[in-house]
């Protein structure tokens, strides 16, 4: 299977602090990647290097065979690598509707537009009734999202990542600070996408019950380095991870 | 992919609630000249409310709508009241020239310095359009074998429009301007509303409420405050140029800091987050300056003291306190 | 003609000296609150007049320091009573406030001292002419000089070397951290508010003795201080130093070769610097 996403030895020195450490790795077309790790182990650093926040001091990475190293981050959201935000990042005095709307109409090269055809606005508007409707909001188009609770909150922000018809999904800690309830309902949102729409997605995620119920495979860091790479039922096998988890693991 | 009944009936009932607010806004301001002495106005003080509440609104086009604080608008708004008495002045009598001309010196003008500061933010983005608005200001004042210097330019007075057929007396007839200055407002405010309900209007609205969720969704972030500050100086010249025909004068306090400050006051009295907002607070801030100045001598006190009680106390305007949401 | 260069170059100085004071006041309230006070030139006819009424009874040199320290005291009644509930709010609240505040002391000092100019009584030992030949050098504008050097000094010395001096610098660089260090914040912004109204209520006291005092006498210094900010580069206090300096100094020597357009020459030196280096002379990277 051709990879989705590839990353070759991909370094970040922040002066002589080492916080990712020549990790390598692939996540095939279709594959849901879970991200793990202690705190402190890059996680993070990791992802902003995948979505381009940050630079790699070192090694490469490539989206669908393009090498996409010197990209910045709106760039590769344009070739279809869609992020969403830990600190849920939405447009909180606009209604659903709009929010998805704009990711919508930007996607579709309309930023500049004055106006839209009515044959385009119908299009647009079928997209984001469709977007909103897959995420569960349906009934909550209308509502400023500032409003919502912070499940509908993250299920609009996944809403205006799909509205840009991405390749690829990468979720930061989509459930992190959510209670029982919202979790569940991210966590089925997530599974939906990839199990029914086939979504390539990669997430970092603390909640472990998230992580080993979802993942098509686990990648495991720990102090900047890749521990350990495999299934969920590898990982759980894994000795190396259970040390460096030890009594951290949910 | 069928959005809920409920939905659909409270998406139709919003829908016909903005027609009706519609609606009976614009009955309003077309009957204004009949039921204005009703309540001891007159048609005139209609025309100057209407103009200083396009300037209000196409100020609140980027305040309000884009994010962007402008504290130095009065800048665009002068200049078309410069460019439309320097027409009337010196070229040709003719109003829609006048008018012509105020919206190129304004928005011209506007698309310049826009250029200039449209990658500056907050409070320094505020700080520079005062600056700017001092150079126009002092241009104004100095060059006075053009613009009257200190004292103004005068000499000029709006003059009638020919249809062919028949002819606008705007020039005698209060109620014509009044109409006049009518038509000119719906069509920038029609254009001003129109944008914001396009895709480029959304991207707006998108840049006020998550400037950094704007950019990583590939919006070209100072290109659209670049534009949006450029289309609010070009609206806001035509404000100025009706301005210059309501005092047959072009004043140079029209392009002061302190004009730009009302304009902005306005704008807050009324609600930032309303498309109308502006026009109410311009009505209600004329209204009661002139009350104000009429009882008092010590009426700049009690000017400064709207402005401190409306931001301490109704930071969110009039129409901000009743639709906690514009409806989508 | 070296006379009216110098003659001009020193005017330049002094125009500059309240340029700097009355800019360093805004800056540090600009920096530090996010806030610009439109009210800043009122502070400083509040300062002259406080002087007027001070100096019959306590004299001029106590005067000097007493009425400033009042206007300062003025500042943070109203910084506490107002200007902090709008912190954090967006930056039309601030502008609508500082702009209202402005003309309500704009408006009570005409009502309670009238319109008409009123003179300053300055000491003779300093109102002499220090030389025949270089006419302009009264002792009193090399005296508004010193105490604008002085001030600057103790003001950079104060922010370089005091634990409040260090916190202010590193919130204006940081807020949020160093409101996580524990440090009290607001009292920290209440504290260089008043600093900054001090500052301009001084430049009030040593320009009522210069050109005597009247409601508007600062509004003609305020627009000017913007573009010394803006000039200087937003965030960086020597930034409004220089920018203050630059552009009084620029504006009096083309007053010696080309009269008409002094005024002119700081706008062009604003619009210059912002087309060359947006951030200003010596501004932070990130502000723009």
């Amino acid at each position: 299977m051709s990879a989705m996403l590839e990353v070759r030895n991909v370094s970040k020195h922040f002066g002589n602090l080492v916080a990712v450490k020549d990790v390598s790795l692939r996540v095939a077309k279709g594959e849901l990647r879970a991200i793990i790790g202690p705190n402190g182990a890059g996680k993070t650093t990791f992802f902003n290097l995948i979505t381009g926040f940050f630079a790699p001091s070192s090694g490469e990475i490539f989206f669908d065979g393009r090498n996409v190293t010197r990209l910045t981050a709106p760039q590769r959201v344009k070739i279809g690598m869609a992020r969403t935000f830990q600190i849920t990042e939405v447009f909180p005095e606009l209604s659903v509707n709009e929010n998805v709307r704009i990711a919508a109409e930007v996607t579709a090269g309309y930023a500049l537009s004055p106006w839209l055809s009515a044959e385009r606005g119908r299009s647009i508007e079928q997209t984001v009734a469709g977007l909103v409707e897959r995420v569960g909001l349906a009934d909550k188009s209308q509502r400023a999202v500032g409003e919502l609770a912070h499940g509908d909150q993250r299920a609009a922000e996944i809403a205006m990542a799909l509205a840009l018809r991405p390749r690829l999904l990468l979720l930061d800690e989509p459930t992190a600070g959510m209670g029982e309830q919202e979790t569940y309902q991210i966590a089925g949102l997530i599974r939906k996408l990839h199990r029914d729409e086939s979504y390539t997605i990669i997430l970092v995620e603390h909640d472990m019950r998230v992580v080993f119920h979802l993942a098509d495979r686990i990648s495991v860091l720990d102090q900047g380095m890749l521990l350990a790479d495999g299934t969920p039922d590898e990982i759980a096998a894994d000795r190396a991870v259970q040390e460096a988890y030890l009594g951290k693991a949910a | 992919m069928r959005p809920g009944g409920d939905t659909t009936a409270a998406l139709r009932g919003a829908a016909e609630r903005r027609w009706a607010v519609l609606a009976g806004i614009w009955v309003v301001l077309i009957a204004a000249p009949f039921w204005l002495p009703l309540v001891h106005g007159y048609t005139s003080l209609g025309s100057r409310i209407l103009v200083l509440g396009l300037a209000a609104m196409s100020v609140n086009f980027l305040i309000g709508f884009t994010g962007v604080v402008s504290f130095g608008h009065a800048a665009y708004f002068g200049l078309g009241v410069y460019g439309a008495g320097m027409m009337l002045r010196y070229v040709t009598a003719s109003t829609p020239l006048a008018l012509v001309a105020g919206i190129l010196l304004g928005g011209g003008a506007g698309v310049v310095v826009g250029a200039m500061i449209c990658r500056s933010r907050g409070i320094y983005f505020a700080m520079i359009t005062i600056a700017f608005e001092q150079i126009f200001y002092y241009i104004a004042y100095k060059w006075d074998s053009v613009t009257g210097g200190y004292d103004g330019l005068r000499g000029f007075q709006r003059a009638p429009i020919h249809f062919g057929l028949f002819t606008l007396d705007i020039k005698h007839s209060d109620l014509a301007f009044y109409y006049f200055v009518l038509v000119v407002f719906a069509i920038v405010a029609g254009v001003m509303g129109f944008l914001l309900r396009s895709p480029f209007g959304r991207t707006l609205l998108a840049i006020r409420e998550n400037e950094r969720r704007a950019r990583f969704l590939g919006i070209a972030v100072d290109l659209h405050i670049w534009l949006s500050f450029s289309i609010s100086a070009f609206c806001i010249g035509a404000a100025g140029a009706l301005y210059a025909m309501v005092n047959n004068f072009s004043d140079p306090s029209s392009l002061y800091f302190d004009l730009s400050g009302d304009l902005v006051i306005m704008a807050v009295m009324g609600g930032i987050r309303s498309f109308w907002g502006p026009l109410l607070g311009a009505a209600i801030f004329e209204v009661l300056q002139d009350y104000i100045s009429s009882r008092t001598v010590n009426w700049l006190f009690f000017i400064g003291l709207v402005f401190v009680i409306v931001v301490m106390f109704f930071p969110r305007g009039l129409l901000g306190m009743f639709q906690r949401r514009r409806a989508a | 003609m070296l006379q009216l260069v110098l003659f001009n170059l020193f005017n330049g100085l002094i125009i500059g000296a309240f340029y700097v004071l009355l800019a360093l006041g805004l800056s540090m309230i600009l920096n530090l609150s996010n806030v610009i006070n439109f009210a800043h030139g009122n502070f400083l006819a509040l300062g002259g007049y406080l002087a007027y009424v001070l100096i019959p009874y306590i004299g001029f040199w106590p005067s000097l320091l007493i009425a400033p320290l009042l206007t300062g005291v003025v500042g943070l009644i109203i910084e506490q009573t107002m200007i902090r509930r709008i912190y954090g709010r967006d930056p039309i609240y601030s502008l609508l406030l500082t702009f209202g505040l402005a003309f309500m002391i704009q408006d009570a000092c005409r009502y309670i001292w009238g319109v008409n100019g009123l003179p300053l009584a300055t000491p003779p030992s300093i109102s002499r002419p220090l030389s025949t030949e270089f006419f302009f050098l009264t002792g009193y504008r090399v005296f508004v000089v010193g105490i604008v050097i002085v001030a600057v000094a103790a003001l950079f010395m104060f922010l370089r070397f005091t634990r409040m001096g260090m916190r202010i610098r590193a919130g204006v660089f940081d807020l949020e951290t160093v409101s996580a260090l524990g440090i009290n914040v607001k009292l920290l912004r209440s504290l260089n508010f008043a600093g900054g109204i001090f500052l301009a209520g001084l430049a009030g006291v040593l320009a009522g003795g210069q050109i005597g005092l009247n409601p508007n006498m600062g509004d003609s210094l305020l627009l000017p201080s913007f573009i010394a900010i803006i000039v200087g580069g937003m965030g960086s206090l020597v930034g409004t130093l220089l920018g203050g300096l630059l552009i009084g100094v620029a504006a009096a020597i083309t007053t010696v070769f080309f009269a008409s357009a002094s005024d002119t020459v700081i706008y062009v030196i604003m619009a210059l610097v912002l087309l060359l280096r947006p951030r200003g002379l010596l501004g932070e990277e990130g502000i723009l």
